[in-house]
């Protein structure tokens, strides 16, 4: 009885694993990779518009081109190639990295250093000059011959000090 | 007060401008300059490239020329690799088209049977097939039966040249290869025809 029941088990187990093998083995290309490949690519027909995010005509045919070749054993490099050559680099979403979009890439960039260099050079010049300021404060409280000779050439220092003198 | 019986408390002397005062104007204006010239570059490249596209082809103006490959099996009698200007003497009907258009499939036929009307006359028909996949295209030609000439417009450059603002349209050009009229929209054999007529008697 118990070597029946293992015996029926164990075929049970063998064929399930066998037809999932086969089933894996014949699907097609799963859905999400079409998706990824779309989502690296602009729809024609609607101007910034995702490809994998467009439902119009065009789209879905593209789409399905995109499955087809994914299916025919190609990789998302050839398909994004196929896509580049027939219907020009405009077509993906992030233009190719040559000397004609070079400024393309360039230009952020370099607004963002100019950006945070002019920022940079203005907060260091405001901190020179508080610090500045607060050594010019400190030095005119302290024993200084040079304060005490702008003191006294103030004169309503000069008087205070005559008026605190003459209370003393 | 200190031990002098000196009060110290007056506001202190302005402080000296700082000794980077100069350089740090520099670095600003030189900022500023390099900030407003990138604009600029950005703005010259934008309007060249839209200057390069040229204006689009009217009544009367030259049609420009281009060159593109016949899909297998659609070269209507003509060489596999066609140049638009090779064709000079012959009147041309370029229709752009594209299989998910659903517009196209209204002027399929009559483009077909047009075309068989005036094929011996030595008018040609020119199908460039705009923005579209490979094997779709090709059953759409199937489908419609389709034996005049007919190519991919490869990245779009007989699209942009012609700019055009959808599919379908149709350029009407004559044996010296000026546009003598652009159509928007489906087309009825009455209405090829009668453009076609047109062609023919200049």
């Amino acid at each position: 009885m118990m070597r029946r029941f293992i015996l029926i088990f164990l075929s049970v187990f063998v064929s399930s694993w066998l037809i999932t093998a086969i089933a894996f083995a014949q699907a097609p290309v799963p859905d999400d990779q079409t998706y990824r490949i779309a989502k690296q690519l602009n729809c024609p027909t609607c101007a910034g518009r995702n490809l994998a995010d467009c439902p119009t005509d065009t789209c879905t045919q593209w789409k399905n081109e995109i499955k087809a070749q994914l299916d025919q054993g190609k990789n998302a490099e050839d398909v994004l190639a196929y896509f580049e050559a027939r219907f020009g680099p405009t077509v993906l979403q992030e233009p190719p990295k040559d000397g004609t979009t070079a400024i393309l890439w360039a230009a952020p960039v370099g607004a963002a250093i100019v950006f945070f260099g002019v920022v940079g050079v203005v907060m260091w010049r405001m901190s020179q000059r508080r610090s500045a300021h607060t050594v010019a404060a400190t030095a005119a409280i302290g024993p200084n011959t040079s304060a005490h000779a702008s003191a006294a050439a103030d004169p309503f220092v000069s008087e205070l000090e005559r008026e605190v003198k003459d209370e003393l | 007060m200190n031990s002098e019986g000196t009060l110290n408390a007056s506001p202190a002397t302005p402080a000296a401008p700082a000794k980077g005062n100069g350089k740090g104007r520099l670095l600003i204006v030189a900022g500023a300059v390099a900030a407003i010239a990138a604009v600029g570059v950005l703005f010259a490249l934008a309007f060249s490239l839209v200057s390069q596209q040229g204006a689009r082809p009217t009544a009367g103006s030259p049609a420009p020329d281009f060159s593109m490959a016949l899909y297998p099996g659609y070269t209507g009698g003509l060489p596999e690799q066609i140049k638009l200007s090779d064709l000079r003497g012959r009147p041309v009907v370029m229709n752009f088209w594209a299989s998910w258009c659903v517009e196209c499939f209204k002027e399929a036929d009559a483009l077909e049977a047009v075309y068989r009307k005036y094929k011996d006359q030595g008018v040609v028909f020119l199908g460039v097939d705009y923005l579209d996949t490979e094997a779709p295209a090709l059953a759409y030609l199937q489908q419609y039966n389709v034996t005049y000439a007919n190519g991919v417009d490869v990245q779009q450059k007989i699209a942009k040249a012609y700019r055009i603002t959808g599919v379908p349209e149709t350029f009407f050009i004559d044996k010296n290869g000026i546009v003598r009229e652009v159509i928007i929209a489906p087309l009825s054999e009455a209405q090829l025809s009668a453009s076609i007529d047109r062609l023919l008697e200049e």
